[in-house]
């Protein structure tokens, strides 16, 4: 019992970091660590620094989704509308921007419609007692419906050099001026999504580990009526969990749309299930009350890698499927099998 | 008792469809007062608890702390006026571990509304240490805990904030020999300290070792309320069986009454 004498943890939090837990995120890394060597034998382009930030961009999408999943799979939840929601508030954004509304502004109007949506599911869930499966199935139709009404389904372009920025940019830089005029990128920078996702995953860390508010939302998922006795308010930590979830699909829709410089209303289409696989690989149970950062990041992480390094080895993206849904299904066996021992 | 009752229970009912799970029961408690709230499985016991500790919303009736009505919506309201509950399933949350179960819902904050792990570790530490000096595990999560370390923080968390009334659930259901005389030091301590307690108990040893009087239930209704000086457990036992009390009770009583 050495750890039961200091009384902070290392996270102040050790009670929420079973064992099992550790091993599962421990066995995660090492997978992601393997992968890694193994895709940097067979391609030689993988290891470099170009697609290291390439893998870190592709990775930031399915990263904030994974963390508003993280949260409401910790309440013991599940959302199904985040691929939807993302498209959603991307569409939005670019419409505002369409009518003249600086890209700021109206960025923050498509995260703030992603929250909508997320606080729409809480309430659903909360007030009129409807399972979270049904409930966000129903907004994943809702979201994707809206996105694809308001734009006819066509993609809105031209939206500007600006626009583009959020998912195209990057910090430290750094470009030559060859002699024959050309650019040359010594070196590609750190993608903005990626700062991104880091700071939300902090965020996010923060919240769960030192806040009341996340402590109620492993509370609530370990026990319901247990919670609820104690006097955490469950809708409201409910609410909370699902809202933060519709506002990071929103960040990610911008991020993705800014990539492309494009607002696809058909964008998205079955991130969802990444996103859970995300957190579902990273150690989180769908049973709630069992989660971390650190697992849904490692686990965001081994899909993107996954996903790169098959396309650079050239595997076709049919394969692909096939070898993720394995790996879920691969991760959660692990995890029962550690758990009945 | 001339003064003032800590809780007043007036003509409380609950039902579930046709069940009437709490059928007009009233019931006061007193400072310092160990009252045994008896019946056989189905009877209405956890019901009228849990309506008192604000976590089941009755269908009629009134609730008065101190004399004043009270009306509760939420556990959250009865812990405020004094109400702790020490839950017959413990109520804790598995995956955490004792220290964040023990300050469940009432989480010490630093100036910055952090959450501050280091005065709550200090004091579950203190307070579990006077329950049970072996308890070292105040970081595992309470699932690995045993049934009787589990029911230590129950127990814990009812004791350690400014409790008036304490509404024991059959808290020595999982416990050993020595736990439970621990919990017998307990409310005998907490008694002194003219803590109320209501105490659902299936033991007969326990309900006459530890309880001033005995309240028994059956079919939701009150059927006897009495000193324990009054009874013998024959007669407990047939009102919780049959209703009501053997039909010598009265004759012996009167007898034994001028004595
Ligand atoms: N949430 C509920 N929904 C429907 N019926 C309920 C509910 N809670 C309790 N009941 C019913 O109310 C009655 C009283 O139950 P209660 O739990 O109060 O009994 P008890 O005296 O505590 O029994 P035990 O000794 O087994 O703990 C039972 O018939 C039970 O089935
Ligand atoms: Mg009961």
């Amino acid at each position: 019992m050495s750890h039961a004498a200091k009384p902070v943890g290392r996270f102040g939090f050790a009670g929420m970091e079973p064992t099992s837990a550790h091993l599962h995120r421990l066995s995660a890394l090492l997978t992601l660590i393997l992968l890694i060597m193994g895709f940097s034998l067979m391609a030689q382009s993988f290891f470099t620094v170009n697609n290291a930030m390439t893998v870190l961009l592709q990775t930031s999408v399915i990263g904030l989704l994974g963390l508003g999943l993280t949260m409401v799979i910790l309440t013991g939840g599940i959302d199904l509308s985040v691929g939807s929601v993302l498209a959603l508030s991307g569409v939005i954004s670019a419409m505002a921007v369409k009518a003249g509304v600086p890209v700021a502004p109206a960025m923050s109007l498509g995260v703030l419609a992603g929250a909508a949506c997320g606080a729409f599911n809480g309430f659903v869930i909360t007030k009129m007692r409807i399972p979270p499966f049904v409930a966000t199935l129903g907004m994943m139709l809702i979201a994707r419906g809206l996105a694809l009404q308001l734009t006819g389904a066509a993609p809105i372009s031209r939206l500007g050099e600006s626009f583009g920025r959020l998912g195209n940019g990057a910090l430290f830089r750094v470009i030559e001026m060859q002699p024959n005029g050309f650019p040359r990128v010594i070196f590609p920078g750190i993608p903005y999504p990626a700062i991104l996702l880091l700071v939300t995953a902090i965020a996010v860390a923060y919240l769960l580990r030192r806040r009341q508010i996340g402590r109620h939302i492993y509370a609530t998922g370990s026990n319901e009526e247990a919670a609820r006795l104690s006097g955490v308010r469950v809708d409201h930590v409910k609410l909370y969990a699902y809202t933060m979830s519709g506002a990071l699909a929103g960040l990610a829709g911008n991020v993705l749309m800014s990539r492309l410089v494009t607002a696809q209303p058909s964008e998205g289409v079955m991130y969802e299930l990444d996103a859970i696989a995300a957190a579902v690989i990273g150690g989180a149970s769908l049973s709630g009350g069992i989660g971390t950062v650190t697992g849904t990041m490692i686990g965001a992480f081994i899909i993107g890698i996954l996903r790169n390094g098959l396309n650079m080895a050239g595997v076709s993206a049919f394969i692909q499927q096939i070898v993720i849904g394995l790996v879920v299904i691969g991760a959660v066996w692990l995890d029962q099998v550690r758990n009945r021992q | 008792m001339s003064q003032t009752p800590l809780v007043e229970m007036i003509d409380i009912e609950k039902h579930f469809g046709g069940v009437r799970a709490v059928d007009h029961v009233s019931l006061n408690l007193y400072p310092g007062e160990v009252v045994g709230v008896l019946g056989h499985n189905g009877a209405g016991k956890s019901c009228l608890m849990r309506i008192l500790s604000g976590a089941m919303i009755p269908n009629g009736g009134e609730i008065r702390v101190q004399g004043r009505a009270v009306q509760f919506s939420e556990p959250n309201d009865a812990r405020a006026a004094g109400i702790e509950t020490i839950y017959q399933t413990l109520a804790l949350a598995d995956h955490l571990d004792a220290v964040a179960n023990l300050f469940l819902g009432r989480e010490l904050k630093t100036r910055f509304g952090n959450l501050d792990e280091a005065r709550m570790y200090a004091a579950t530490k203190d307070v579990l240490a006077r329950l049970n000096p072996n308890f070292k595990n105040l970081r595992d999560r309470v699932s690995s805990l045993s049934g009787g370390q589990r029911q230590v923080i129950a127990i814990a968390r009812a004791i350690y904030f400014d409790t008036k009334v304490l509404i024991m659930d059959e808290p020595t259901a999982a416990l050993g020999p020595s736990e439970t005389a621990m919990v017998a030091d307990l409310i005998r301590q907490l008694r002194a300290e003219g803590i109320g307690i209501f105490l659902v108990s299936h033991d007969m040893h326990d309900v006459f070792e530890l309880c001033d009087r005995v309240v028994v239930m059956n079919k939701g209704r009150v059927v006897g309320a009495h000193r324990i000086d009054e009874v013998d457990k024959d007669d407990v036992l047939s009102l919780i069986v049959k209703g009501e009390l053997p039909a010598d009770w009265s004759a012996r009583n009167l007898a034994e009454a001028p004595a």
